[in-house]
């Protein structure tokens, strides 16, 4: 016989409201697994599919004096002092302490042209790597369709040498359409496609294949921005900034996190809220715990006494009721950290809008039986003290 | 002359009852000796229990002082007094008392769980004690299949597994039939022979007349009214 065995006796004799305890923890220990769960695959996810928010490095030419800007960044065409931005940089960006987290390089050049009789910006892009890293560009018409196909995925498509894809204001300012040929500094382009309208300053752009822009605007080999889309779950964007600074002294380097901080943002929020509710539920569960413990403390007031009688200390009483509520608790951390995980992955897509699955997260398993430990203990504590300060003539009722 | 066990002396005892101050006891004097059998009579409300419970450690009195075997016992912290009721005390309840969810295996090895002894040492010390009582045969069935005489002598064994010197039992009789009572009483006269000191409160002056001595209690005090002694003593004989 053993304080265990006491212990554990105690609670097969009481199954109900053993049972009723387990659920309260539960509950407790499930909300709390389920929502960090959710939350650390949406990080994950934050990390594995960046790409979709765009480029978040950008690499400019560095220079001096007054620029001119586009999208944000600034195109260097009219400064003075400036160093150039060229082929040979970009084996370099792959080769920083942290190349690994580099998902796309998209280079690219840009420059003012004359496109039927017309000022115009050009941009030369590697079409497959620009239009990767920005998913939200799409073609709204494509030459040589036949009716009723479909156009095709602009991050597919080979886009040939002498065509020109243009914005939707472009297009509608040359009055061209797919298939119109165009002259661009005396040149002749076909106009491969019109994109779809994302009502931002890209609408007015043509964009070309990038060696063919580069040498229409007679810098062959030169780039007037480099965008990356970079990221890694243990390294933050400014630690990739800092290592590319460190590689192209010729550039001037700059983070643009807006898109992945709206996410984080969106992440923090829910994060933030799963705290508050997890604090909610687990006091909830703390409260189950206090009044079933102090219930079942009640119903043991004699059998308390007799333990006392026959020479328990107060700490043997104590041990017997903290037992059973670590017991308990180990049961309900491990069924918690399961429901948790199954409600997680069922409801993690509908509550966080993820377009992957919530992984099981196995390494919750001990923290989820600890939490459930701590909560129940910390909860048996009052009870606990409560019989082991019984008075035993009281409890037996000895006078 | 054998050695005293339990000596009070001057012993009050006084608690709260819905407002009024109740004297439960008022200055009891009494000297036990080892291997003694003695039985504490007296009508309810006498301060026969509350006598029981102050020496069995449970109950501090108001005034006055108790020794068991030298041991000065409200001297004693609480926690070592739980102690010394382990070592020098058994208990017998009224009712029996026993762990409804436990065995009468596991209801006799409870005094020892807080004790040193290995698991196998135990086991084997409740095994003696149980077939002492004449239960070799029912050690693994709980209270509830058990009948009442059957319950009495698991409680007698878990009150004597760990050989304590002093046995205190409160009414151990009251809820028997007559014949289990006298095997009770029987059984406790043959641990009595064995050396055990024996006190007991009882209501049956049958019970009585397996003791050694009798002490009378009558409103907190000792009686020592001739007359109601002598008529007890006539009771006896009869």
């Amino acid at each position: 016989m053993s304080i265990f065995q006491i212990a554990f006796n105690n609670l097969k004799r009481r199954k109900i409201k053993m049972a009723f305890l387990v659920v309260g923890l539960v509950v407790g220990v499930a909300t709390v697994v389920a929502l960090f769960s959710i939350v650390q695959a949406m990080r994950l996810e934050l990390g594995d599919r960046l790409d979709e928010f765009g480029a978040n490095v950008v690499i400019t030419p560095r220079s001096e004096g007054m620029e001119l800007s586009y999208g944000g960044t600034q195109v260097s065409e009219v400064s003075f002092n400036v160093q150039l931005l060229t082929e040979e940089d970009l084996p370099k960006i792959r080769e920083i302490p942290d190349g690994d987290s580099v998902n796309i390089i998209s280079p690219k050049i840009v420059g003012a042209v004359m496109a039927d009789d017309q000022n115009a910006l050009l941009v030369g892009v590697d079409t497959k790597r620009e239009f990767t890293m920005k998913p939200w560009f799409s073609l709204r018409e494509q030459a040589g369709l036949a009716p009723g196909q479909k156009v095709r995925d602009l991050a597919l498509l080979d886009i040939p040498e002498d065509s020109l894809l243009l914005g939707s204001s472009a297009a509608r300012a040359f009055g061209v359409a797919p298939g119109d040929t165009m002259t661009v500094n005396g040149r002749e382009f076909r106009v491969f496609g019109v994109l779809n309208e994302l009502g931002t300053e890209e609408d007015g752009l043509m964009y070309g294949n990038l060696l063919v822009v580069q040498g229409l605007l007679g810098r062959p080999g030169e780039f007037s921005m480099i965008e990356v889309s970079a990221y890694c779950n243990f390294c933050p964007v400014e630690e990739i900034v800092a290592q590319l600074t460190d590689v192209l002294p010729n550039g001037r380097v700059t983070a643009l996190r807006q898109a992945a901080l709206v996410r984080e943002e969106t992440i923090d929020r829910f994060s933030s809220f799963g705290i508050a509710l997890s604090g909610v539920v687990l006091l909830i569960a703390a409260l189950v715990v206090l009044t079933t413990m102090l219930s079942s403390v009640n119903e043991r007031t004699r059998e308390i006494g007799i333990f006392r009688a026959i020479g328990f200390r107060q700490m043997h009483v104590m041990q017997i009721i903290l037992l059973e509520a670590v017991m308990v608790s180990v049961l309900g951390g491990i069924i918690g950290f399961v429901v948790g995980n199954v409600v997680a992955r069922a409801a993690g897509p509908f509550l966080a809008q993820m377009s992957v699955g919530v992984p099981w997260n196995t390494e919750m398993i001990l923290p989820s039986v600890i939490l459930a430990a701590a909560l129940s203990v910390a909860a048996s504590i009052y009870p606990a003290l409560k019989a082991a300060r019984l008075d035993p003539v009281e409890a037996l009722r000895f006078i | 002359m054998s050695e005293v066990l339990i000596k009070t002396d001057n012993l009050r005892k006084t608690y709260k009852s819905f407002g009024d101050e109740v004297e439960a006891l008022r200055g009891v004097s009494l000297e036990i000796y080892k291997g003694e059998s003695v039985a504490v009579m007296g009508q309810s409300g006498s301060g026969k229990s509350t006598l029981l419970s102050i020496i069995g450690g449970l109950n501090p009195p108001s005034t006055g002082k108790i020794e068991i075997d030298g041991i000065d016992l409200y001297a004693l912290s609480q926690e070592k007094r739980a102690d010394f009721r382990r070592e020098y005390l058994g208990f017998v309840f009224q009712q029996f008392q026993l762990i409804p969810y436990l065995t009468a295996m596991e209801n006799v090895m409870l005094p020892l769980t807080t004790t040193s002894h290995s698991g196998r040492q135990k086991r084997e010390m409740a095994e003696h004690v149980l077939a002492r009582v004449g239960l070799a045969g029912k050690m693994n069935r709980l209270p509830n299949q058990m009948s009442g005489g059957e319950q009495e002598r698991v409680a007698i064994a878990r009150a004597i597994v760990n050989e304590p010197p002093l046995v205190l039992a409160d009414e151990p009789t009251g809820s028997l039939d007559t014949r289990t009572g006298e095997e009770i009483m029987a059984l406790f006269h043959e641990l009595n022979s064995e050396g055990l000191t024996i006190l007991m409160v009882t209501h049956n002056p049958e019970n009585t007349t397996s003791m050694g001595r009798t002490i009378i209690m009558k409103d907190g005090q000792l009686c020592t009214d001739k007359a109601e002694i002598l008529q007890l003593a006539t009771r006896k004989a009869r």
